[in-house]
């Protein structure tokens, strides 16, 4: 018997995993042996606070076993199998797509084919007529990583880029710079240091639309759920603030409010009355940090145009929550020092994902403004970052242009695209179908604010349109919006040639004509840091949710399965047939590009790559007496900014807005978009174009959130394992299919007749959703939570926008953007109805036989769909794997 | 030496390490000391999670992950018909042999906490094993210090809601963090002795918010609150905090308490309230005496 150890790192973190016998047998958190560093030591109050000495991954990331032998691996190369390959591209038969079934394919057929239609659709309407999308993560590593595979080999071929939107950070991004600047950070806080400052200064932590034991700090696992305990058990009194009281809130809310969805920026301005009236806000702080602030203060005041004062009345009748209740909260806020935020690291949260999600982000800042932001444990920090870290170790992360094959240097040569034509992600099928978009921004806009204004159209002056599409990892249907329009997009003729790479036959890859199977990050060579996403890039130093750094060599543990090739091997192979592949490839393995990764970090001065391979990992140590850089410490107290990633104007004390401070009426709004009606120069809670002051209401009375998930990330794992559908809170598995969960207020369960596990329909004019009912007093009473990014879409009529029995929720959010200068999606601002199930039910996830065909075809012995996920198909796959890895090892010898 | 493993329900956040790593040891995996778990409907250890409160004012949840207590005198080891079909090991682990144990479905019934599995295709019962197989295999993380080498629910849980340990030995972190909390023996395993221990599980709590006269719009901070149980005349105060709010722990279950609320210059609040459940009794208004 012979066992290895290898490493690896998915979006829950890093683990080790065990492999006996050719077969992966188990996934652990990585526990340090006695050689690897120290963990820091933070003293406060009299104690000392130092980190568990291991990984600490989110659940998820241990079943990455199960993603690599999953019922829906795509095993073979395939062909849709009624696809044409007509010479003019026409009468391909695009209705049936996601209805057919496919035929397999030799990798040869399939790559030919794939070489053929792109140098055919170029030829004929140029360069510009590919386009092509990957979802944020399939899998994580440096030289898988979207950025870095996919975009050396896209640039080089030039084609139409799709920009994301920053999906995660709407209101943020679209909103907080014009109050405070860190559009670098798409309007995100700086939290450098904030773990020691809170640990030693804060008493109120106020978690808006946080749900930190959720959402885990992006990709940090559970690293900081022992810091949020630490901060419970010194007394620090922890406030959420959701329409659902989330699974951190359950457990150490000292008080939970439940505003109704899209009325958070009216609770923001409610309190700030108070602090108004009751004077209780920092003035000296505001007199020499704040911009307009007294223009503002008096619309608070009802001396505004409106004439109408923000009172704890008034504000209750919008949110909800009762006006002593809010008074009371004011107060705490005020008269304490008080951190929190919105989501994850402060500047996310489904909160900024509404209709005015700018709005409430811009306008909970100045709260924070009003209180001193940056002084001693007062600060936008929402306990999930902030760590010590030894920021002279450099290890670049995923959006890092140092750290993509694309660019230099790791590369010889830069790849850069020569089309300068683009898409929108959130519209796409608005682009294909329409044949005209026009947008504002570039979707990640960290450059500079003026980034959020430029004008783009599809197609651009002298431009094609596309007629390829190529879409790479994951699928949409679970978190775009209206994703229906995506069904009808795929079968539109207008595209061509549809080519899916992917890992698992997710729901998108069932609407391609020719589908490339990709292998899992366990089955290839990368290297990656934990929670990375980069130093310079756009989260900076995000690995700080992390209570340790760790890189990886992420081992190859066992041989693609079947017939799946990793994401390199299938670009360079394409490269080749188009005729650039030795320039594509540089001449280098996988291998050897993971190497280049170690040689251009600081890495390869702490350890050699002898050593790092063998091992497997390296933590960087935090030095004994490491350097403090306080997040905003040096805005509050006058010093030369020594944050990390920060910008020259900030050594002059200034902040990214153009008056250099806290701006309560935006110039570079007034300047870049006066008459923006979604977002204006003085930020105002505004009813949303989709909320319960709309015509719809009527129709639709109640509000859905679908927050980021917490039994899935990226869409990545919960199509994989059947363990989590047997999570009560979060699926249910009814005759072959898992149901999602939708909560519903015990209220209106009653009202509707529904009891908790019944089946529901959740519905509007966009579509329709059946889940199983959690009847709970968790959720607001107009509120119907369901979590969003399933990447189960199981549609009862395939290829047709029907009934969907797989939980993609997003099929009821709203395609328009939060405003026509505002280009941010806001899927929290969905108005649906709901009742009771009592139709019929399939038996099965309507997909797997289009599955088994093909692997029966190929292996008359081949495990099943439902073989597999009742289990003993796993265990015969494994086995099969084992026997043949035990005759190789026979034979070697 | 007794090996054994405290949970602390209050650290523990459902993360739900602690049943996925349990369940990728174990699903479809033969080991030295147990049959393979099928891929679904067996949870070796089960995390019980229910929702506190009755009213959207108030909620809590209570999170107890529920792995096979291995008892002392274990009811499935009464139970079995077949001589060691269940048996203790010197280290306190209670484990079902698969080969005896076959076709008594007793002992399924037998456990008190339904920790016990029935394997219809092996026609076996299983349960947790403590992981026993692998911290018998020398070659198992030989790579690691021994004392790194525990159950895989404790190794996978982020909390420090699990802990594994010697429970002979006073020095030992187990131990230690049992002599620091609350003991909760699971209710059906009331008396018995086991080497789980539970801690933190939560009773019942009795909750409010009490305001000023509903046209201040104010809460009342600092108002006295007084439970007295009528069964026990056992009594529990608090004041209300920042938000008006009270709310009292641990209270017994099953037990009438008179509540009363009282603030100088303002009429007392009188309540009764029954601890069969968590109740959040009211948003009280004072009215001026």
């Amino acid at each position: 018997m012979t066992e290895k150890v290898t490493h690896s790192i998915c979006v829950g973190g890093p683990i080790a995993i065990h492999t006996v016998d050719g077969v992966i047998r188990r996934i652990r958190p990585i526990v340090f042996d006695d050689k690897d560093p120290k963990g820091w030591v933070i003293n406060a109050r009299g104690k000392k606070y130092t980190p568990l000495r291991k990984s600490s991954p989110a659940f998820i990331a241990l079943t990455e076993k199960n993603r690599v032998y999953s019922y829906d691996r795509i095993r073979y190369p395939m062909i849709r199998e009624d696809f044409e390959e007509t010479p003019d591209g026409q009468n391909r038969n695009t209705d049936n797509r996601g209805k057919s079934g496919y035929r397999r394919a030799t990798w040869d057929e399939a790559l030919n084919l794939v070489a053929r239609e792109t140098k055919r659709i170029q030829g004929a309407y140029g360069k510009e007529a590919v386009t092509a999308i990957t979802s944020s993560h399939h899998s994580w590593g440096l030289l898988g990583y979207k950025l870095s595979c996919f975009g050396r080999f896209f640039r080089m071929l030039g084609y139409t880029a799709i920009m994301d939107n920053p999906d995660s950070w709407e209101g943020f991004t679209w909103g907080a710079p014009h109050t405070y600047g860190y559009y670098w950070r798409l309007g995100g806080p700086e939290s450098f240091d904030m773990l020691e400052d809170a640990l030693q200064n804060v008493e109120t932590m106020t978690m808006w639309s946080h749900d930190p034991d959720t959402t885990r700090g992006g990709y940090a696992g559970n690293e900081s759920t022992m810091w949020r305990h630490w901060l419970d058990d010194m007394g620090v009194q922890f406030i959420y603030i959701d329409p659902f009281n989330n699974f951190s809130s359950v457990k150490q809310a000292d008080k939970w409010f439940g505003p109704r969805p899209g009325t958070d920026a009216a609770l923001c301005e409610g309190i700030a009355y108070v602090w108004l009236t009751e004077g209780t806000y920092d003035k000296e702080y505001l007199a020499k940090h704040a911009h307009r602030f007294d223009e503002w203060a008096d619309y608070i005041l009802g001396k505004g145009v409106d004439r109408k004062p923000k009172t704890p009345s008034w504000c209750e009748s919008e949110t909800g929550i009762p006006a002593a209740d809010i008074k009371a909260l004011a107060r705490r806020w005020a008269g304490t020092k008080t951190m929190g935020g919105s989501g994850l690291r402060g500047g996310f949260g489904g909160v900024c994902r509404t209709a005015n999600g700018t709005e409430f982000a811009r306008i909970m800042i100045q709260l924070f403004a009003m209180q001193g932001m940056g002084k001693p444990g007062q600060n936008m920090w929402s306990a999930s970052t902030g760590a010590p870290m030894d920021y002279n170790f450099w290890f670049g992360g995923y959006s890092d242009p140092l750290s993509q094959i694309s660019n230099q240097p790791i590369a010889d040569h830069t790849a850069v695209n020569c089309v300068n034509q683009k898409l929108y992600r959130p519209n796409l099928p608005d682009a294909i179908l329409e044949g005209h978009y026009e947008w504002y921004g570039d979707g990640f806009c960290g450059g500079g604010v003026d980034i959020e204004f430029t004008e783009h159209i599809y197609p651009e002056p002298g431009c094609s349109k596309v007629h390829m599409f190529w879409r790479y990892g994951g699928t949409f249907m679970g978190t775009m919006l209206d994703t229906n329009k995506w069904v009808r997009m795929y079968r539109s003729p207008e595209l061509e040639f549809v080519v899916n790479q992917d890992i698992h036959f997710h729901g998108e890859a069932r609407f391609a004509d020719v589908i490339l199977p990709a292998c899992t990050n366990l089955e290839r060579y990368d290297i990656g840091e934990y929670c990375n996403s980069g130093n310079g890039g756009y989260q900076s130093h995000s690995q700080t949710g992390c209570s340790w750094q760790i890189i990886v060599f992420q081992n190859k543990a066992i041989e693609p399965l079947w017939e799946s090739q990793s994401d390199y091997w299938i670009f360079s192979q394409v490269a080749e047939r188009l005729g650039w592949g030795d320039e594509f490839t540089e001449g280098r393995t996988e291998l050897d590009w993971c190497k280049r990764f170690w040689e251009k970090s600081d890495l390869c001065d702490k350890i050699s790559w002898e050593d790092f391979t063998k091992k497997g990992y390296y933590i960087a140590g935090v030095p004994e007496n490491w350097e403090r850089h306080y997040g905003f410490r040096w805005f509050a107290e006058g010093y030369p900014c020594d944050t990390p990633n920060h910008k020259p104007f900030q050594e002059e004390g200034k902040l990214g807005t153009f008056t250099g401070k806290f701006e309560f009426v935006s110039e570079s709004l007034l300047y870049y978009a006066p008459d923006d009606e979604a977002r204006t120069p003085v930020a105002t809670y505004k009813h949303s174009w989709e909320g319960h002051h709309s015509i719809k209401a009527r129709k639709y009375p109640f509000h859905l959130i679908s927050p980021h998930p917490r039994f899935d990330y990226h869409t990545q794992h919960n199509s994989s394992t059947p363990w989590l559908w047997e999570i009560r809170e979060n699926r249910k598995y009814i005759n072959g299919n898992p149901y999602l969960v939708a909560r519903i207020h015990p209220k209106k369960a009653k009202e509707k007749g529904i009891k908790d596990g019944d089946l529901v329909l959740l519905f509007n004019e966009r579509g329709s959703v059946v889940c199983v009912a959690r009847v709970t007093y968790r959720v607001e009473e107009n509120t119907i939570h369901a979590y969003g990014s399933s990447p189960i879409y199981n549609p009862v009529l395939p290829g047709e926008t029907s009934m969907d029995i797989g939980g993609c929720v997003n099929l009821l959010v709203p395609g328009k953007l939060m405003g026509s200068m505002v280009p941010g999606m806001a899927p929290n601002s969905t108005m649906m109805d709901i009742c009771k199930y009592e139709g019929p039910i399939p038996d099965s996830q309507l997909f797997e036989h289009k599955l088994d065909m093909v692997a029966k075809e190929a292996d008359p012995d081949a495990e099943t769909c439902m073989d597999i996920i009742l289990g003993h198909g796993f265990e015969s796959i494994q086995e099969k794997a084992k026997k043949a890895y035990l005759q190789k090892q026979k034979e070697a010898k | 030496m007794r090996r054994g493993i405290a949970i602390d329900s209050r650290m523990c956040m459902s993360c739900h390490c602690c049943f996925t790593a349990c369940k990728d040891e174990h699903c479809g995996y033969d080991t030295a000391l147990s049959k393979r778990q099928p891929m679904m409907g067996q949870f070796w250890i089960n995390i019980q999670e229910w929702e506190r409160g009755d009213s959207s004012r108030l909620i809590k949840t209570a999170t107890v992950p529920t792995p096979c207590s291995h008892c002392q005198t274990p009811a499935c080891m009464a139970a079995a018909t077949v001589k060691d079909a269940v048996y203790k090991r010197p280290d306190g682990i209670v484990i079902i042999d698969p080969e005896k144990a076959k076709g008594q479905r007793q002992i399924v019934d037998a456990c008190p906490i339904g920790a016990i599995y029935w394997n219809e295709e092996y026609d076996i019962p299983q349960k947790c094993t403590m992981c026993a197989e692998l911290l018998d295999d020398p070659n198992y993380m030989s790579y690691l210090p021994a004392r790194l080498k525990v159950p895989r629910c404790v190794e996978a849980c982020p909390n420090h809601a699990l802990i594994f340990g010697d429970l002979d030995d006073p020095e030992s972190e187990i131990c230690k963090v049992i002599a620091a909390n609350r003991v909760t023996q699971l209710e059906p395993l009331e008396g018995r002795e086991t080497n789980v221990i539970h801690l933190n599980i939560p009773t019942v709590f009795l909750a409010g918010t009490v305001y000023y006269p509903r046209e201040t719009e104010e809460v009342c901070i600092g108002a006295k609150v007084k439970l007295t149980c009528r069964e026990t005349g056992e009594t529990h105060e608090t004041v209300t905090n920042y938000f008006g709010d009270w709310e009292i722990e641990w209270l017994p279950k099953r037990k009438t308490f008179g509540i009363e609320i009282s603030m100088d210059g303002y009429k007392p609040a009188l309540y009764t309230a029954f601890t069969d459940v968590d109740h959040y009794v009211d948003m009280t208004y004072l009215e001026k005496a």
